[in-house]
Order: C-alpha cells, then sequence, then structure tokens
C-alpha cells in the first residue's frame, strides 16, 4: 500500500517535472526567432515542409469530408423536404467542427510526427549538442523555426479544409443529388455568421496549432536518444496531439457555443 | 606549467550511480594532454561538464580562470565560441554540404562577406586534406571523412581549446594514422589547448604531452607518457598494459560460483 502511494507520488513529480520543463521550453522556443533575415530564411523552409507539404492531404481529405457531409445530410434533410438546407449544414459543420478538428489531427499525424522524429533523430546524432558546443542555441536555431511554422500553418490549413469541403458538399449536393444552386448557396450565407462561426473557427484552430506543434517539438527535443526512444516519441506526440485537440475542441465548443 | 582548465573537487553522478568522486586535475595550456580509463568511467561526461552541458553536483572547473559551472546561459554560449569538441560521431548537419557544415559557425558568429567565408572555408577543408570533397553530403563521406570533416568544423572558429571525444574509436588503421598525425599538428600549429578522451591507449601515449587516467571516480594516474609507463600502481598497469584481471575484476560483483551453480 505504502508501496503504491510512493509510486505513485514519483509518477505524478516526474509527470509535473516534464510539464514545468516543456513550460519553460516553450518560452525560450516562442521567444527565439529571431527577425534576422537568416531567422526568416529558417522559418520560410519550415512553413514549406511543415505547411506546402502538408496540402495535399488537407485538400483530399476535405473534399471527402465535405461530400460525405452532403450525402448524409442530404438523406437526413429530404425526409422533411428541405434538402435545400444542405449547404448551411455542411458549412456550418466545417466551419465551426470539422475543419479545425479534423485538420488539427491530420496535420499531428502528417507534420508533427514528422518534426518530432526529426529533432529526436538530430538529438540522437548528436547534432544537437554540437550545435550547442558551437555556440549556437539549439532552441533557436531549430525548434523556434519550427514551432512558429506550425503557429502560423495550422490556422491557414484549417481554413483551406473548410473552403474544399464547402466545394466537395458542392459537388455531391448540387452537381450529383440536384439540390438548387441559388437555395445552397443562399442558405449558407445566410446562416454563417463571420464573427459566431468562422472566427471562432479559426480561434479553434490557432489554440489547436498551438498544442500540436508544441507537443511535436517538445516530444522531439526530450527524447531518449535512442531509436527506441524516438519511436516512443514519434508515438507520444500523434496520441497527446489527438487526445489534446478533441478535448480542448469540447471545452471551446462549450465556451463558444454553448 | 600553466593551466588552461582546473578542476577542483568534483563530484557527479547519475541517478544513485557515482562518477566522480571528488576529481582533482589540471590540464595545461598549449599541450595535448589525454584522458584515458576503462569504459564507464565517465571520459565523455568529464568533456561534457567542461563544456557546460551538463552540471555537477558539487566542485568547481576553472576554465582559463572562469568557472563554468556559474556561467549564465549567455555567458556559456560565449565561452563556448571559443572552444571546439569533436563528437565521436562527428554530428555533421545531415541537411548541409560539407562546405556548409564548415560555413555553419562562421554564419552563425560572423558578419564576414560570402568570399571570405568561402576562403577560410577552403582553407579549413585543405588542412584535413578534404578541399575537394566540399560538395559531398555527410551521408556520402566514410567514417574517416566525416570526423575529418568535423574536425575542420571544429577549427573553423580558431578555438582555443579543442575536446576531442574518442576519436580514434572505429577507425581504420589509415584513419586513425591521419587523425593522430592531425591533432598533433594543429595543436602545435594553432597554438591549441587539446584534451582528448580515448581507450586508445598507445594511440593516445603517442601523440599527448601530458596524460590522465581515471577510474572509480577518482584521477589514478597523471604525468607524461613516460612517467606513467613507470608507475608502480597496479591500476595503471593493469590499465596500460591491458591485462583481463587485476584491480579491475574480470567478474562483475557476483554470489561465490560454487554456491550460485550448487544453491
Amino acid at each position: 500500500m505504502i508501496d503504491l502511494i510512493i509510486r505513485l507520488g514519483r509518477s505524478g513529480l516526474g509527470y509535473s517535472e516534464t510539464v514545468g520543463r516543456s513550460g519553460i521550453f516553450l518560452f525560450h522556443a516562442f521567444f527565439g526567432l529571431g527577425l534576422s533575415p537568416q531567422g526568416l530564411k529558417l522559418l520560410i523552409h519550415q512553413l514549406y515542409k511543415v505547411g506546402v507539404l502538408s496540402l495535399v492531404i488537407i485538400v483530399v481529405s476535405g473534399v471527402f469530408i465535405g461530400m460525405v457531409l452532403a450525402l448524409q445530410g442530404y438523406s437526413i434533410l429530404v425526409d422533411y423536404g428541405s434538402e435545400q438546407a444542405v449547404g448551411q449544414m455542411v458549412a456550418l459543420t466545417l466551419v465551426r467542427e470539422l475543419g479545425p478538428v479534423v485538420a488539427a489531427l491530420l496535420f499531428a499525424g502528417r507534420a508533427g510526427s514528422a518534426l518530432t522524429a526529426e529533432i529526436g533523430l538530430m538529438k540522437a546524432t548528436e547534432q544537437l549538442s554540437s550545435m550547442e558546443m558551437m555556440g549556437v542555441d539549439p532552441l533557436k536555431r531549430v525548434i523556434a523555426p519550427r514551432l512558429w511554422a506550425g503557429l502560423i500553418t495550422m490556422p491557414l490549413l484549417a481554413v483551406i479544409f473548410s473552403a474544399v469541403g464547402v466545394f466537395g458538399g458542392l459537388l455531391v449536393g448540387v452537381e450529383w443529388l440536384g439540390v438548387y444552386e441559388g437555395s445552397f448557396w443562399a442558405n449558407m450565407q445566410s446562416s454563417v455568421d463571420f464573427k459566431e462561426d468562422i472566427l471562432n473557427g479559426i480561434i479553434k484552430s490557432v489554440v489547436f496549432g498551438a498544442v500540436c506543434s508544441w507537443i511535436a517539438v517538445f516530444q522531439g527535443y526530450d527524447s531518449e536518444p535512442t531509436s527506441e526512444g524516438i519511436s516512443i516519441a514519434t508515438t507520444k506526440t500523434v496520441v497527446y496531439s489527438s487526445l489534446s485537440v478533441l478535448g480542448l475542441d469540447f471545452l471551446l465548443t462549450a465556451v463558444m457555443f454553448g | 606549467m600553466e593551466s588552461y582548465i582546473k578542476i577542483n573537487g568534483l563530484h557527479f553522478s547519475r541517478g544513485h550511480r557515482a562518477i566522480f568522486n571528488g576529481v582533482n586535475l589540471t590540464i595545461p595550456k598549449g599541450k595535448v594532454t589525454a584522458i584515458m580509463g576503462p569504459s564507464g568511467t565517465g571520459k565523455t561526461t568529464l568533456l561534457r561538464l567542461i563544456g557546460g552541458q551538463v552540471k555537477p553536483d558539487r566542485g568547481e572547473i576553472l576554465l582559463d580562470g572562469n568557472d563554468v559551472t556559474k556561467f549564465k546561459r549567455k555567458e556559456l554560449f560565449d565561452a563556448r565560441k571559443k572552444m571546439g569538441m569533436l563528437f565521436q560521431s562527428g554530428a555533421l548537419f545531415s541537411d548541409l554540404s560539407v562546405f556548409e557544415n564548415v560555413a555553419f559557425p562562421m554564419r552563425a558568429h560572423t558578419k564576414l562577406p560570402e568570399d571570405m567565408v568561402r576562403d577560410i572555408v577552403l582553407m579549413k577543408l585543405n588542412a584535413v586534406g578534404l578541399r575537394g570533397a566540399r560538395d559531398l553530403m555527410p551521408s556520402e563521406l566514410s567514417g574517416g571523412m566525416t570526423r575529418r570533416v568535423a574536425l575542420a568544423r571544429t577549427i573553423a572558429l580558431d578555438p582555443e581549446l579543442i575536446l576531442y571525444d574518442e576519436p580514434f574509436a572505429g577507425q581504420d588503421p589509415i584513419a586513425m594514422g591521419v587523425l593522430v598525425q592531425l591533432i598533433r599538428l594543429l595543436n602545435d600549429a594553432l597554438g591549441l589547448t587539446s584534451v582528448l578522451v580515448s581507450h586508445d591507449i598507445s594511440e593516445s601515449l603517442s601523440i599527448c604531452d601530458h596524460a590522465i587516467i581515471l577510474a572509480d571516480g577518482h584521477v589514478i594516474g597523471e604525468g607524461t607518457p613516460a612517467e606513467l609507463r613507470k608507475s608502480d600502481s597496479p591500476l595503471v598497469k593493469q590499465f596500460l598494459n591491458g591485462l583481463p584481471d587485476g584491480p579491475v575484476p574480470f567478474h562483475f560483483p557476483a554470489l561465490d560460483y560454487k554456491t550460485d551453480l550448487l544453491g
């Protein structure tokens, strides 16, 4: 019994120590990006790797999610004779929920895991150590551009996801199922509010982007420098990011729309 | 003998295992010093302590008179500009070419114009005999070449001190010979202080001016190679001659063999 309490206490202490360490880490990385031409160059390179290379998966998933939403929405709405509302349904679902959430989950799987593995491997091959010994702070040089790239690209990816999703809904709803295009757009326009829906959705994706990038770079930086350690860190990135995104989504939704 | 590094009463432990138990040592300026000892005696840890990458539990590490353990983050990064460390793996940045790897410290710390960076990089690469390999990527280099490129990068900013972590481990005889010569040559030509950590005894003793043997968290022998060879300490003798059994036992501590087998 005593043993159990000791172990519980020890893991609790270890856990809070990690949280504290990641907080200090975030602070240094967040303010570590210099606005020098070199810093911008590093940032642009990471924006490309984290953002542009994630575009394919975001666009393809967005189209399919929009198409599925329109199909499901139509089959329910048609029973009530209100299939013209399919446009507003697709748009609201995407902008408020699925856009930020699914884009964040995809981001964690595509870009987050890559960031963790890359940083973990740099640590395992002593590249971070050698940078430190050259008097270059790896938090500024390696971590900060990656963190900021995640922060900047996540909201953009979520917006693209929603926009492409609406297009997918249009394809299925209007082109295939024959909803009148005028009412598809008109209903959407009258019911989607910029501040209430779109802005709140963007706020969500900003929060998710911060959390996912933070988790990804920290797990990489804090990983055991072995092949097993990197695999554990990569798994942790995806699991922790997904859980935090879903949990935070509930909290944010409760505050924004509850 | 003027000292560059002076370590007083150093204590360091990892978990419950004490790595250093009151180590005192002096590393002379302008000389090649070899730190030797059996595996697991914390030789690499000692280099990391000197570089300020890990903090000791107790004791002071004086680098040219300043205590590394008391440096703030900024001071530490400034102090590191004056030292270079050659890692066992070379630790080249895998996304940069050989040229860019050697140029990295200059680009990070100086505002030299591009043509001057180019000249210096080529001079440093020439010193290690790899001027022709400037456009290769680290993945295209052999182990010995990787270490030589890393050495060129280490001397890019003309440091006062170079720390070598196991420079000879896993090298073929030719690469080893090249490295042995380079370490000696660079030390004398650039007026550096060199510290090398190794358990390749014959190579280390052949180039060093001063040697320190560590075991069990203490310094067990110190002096010039000739002095060490004449030492009558059984531990030093066992280590220098590579005897399998002696004060460092062949067997990991265990129960008596007979009771263990027969219960």
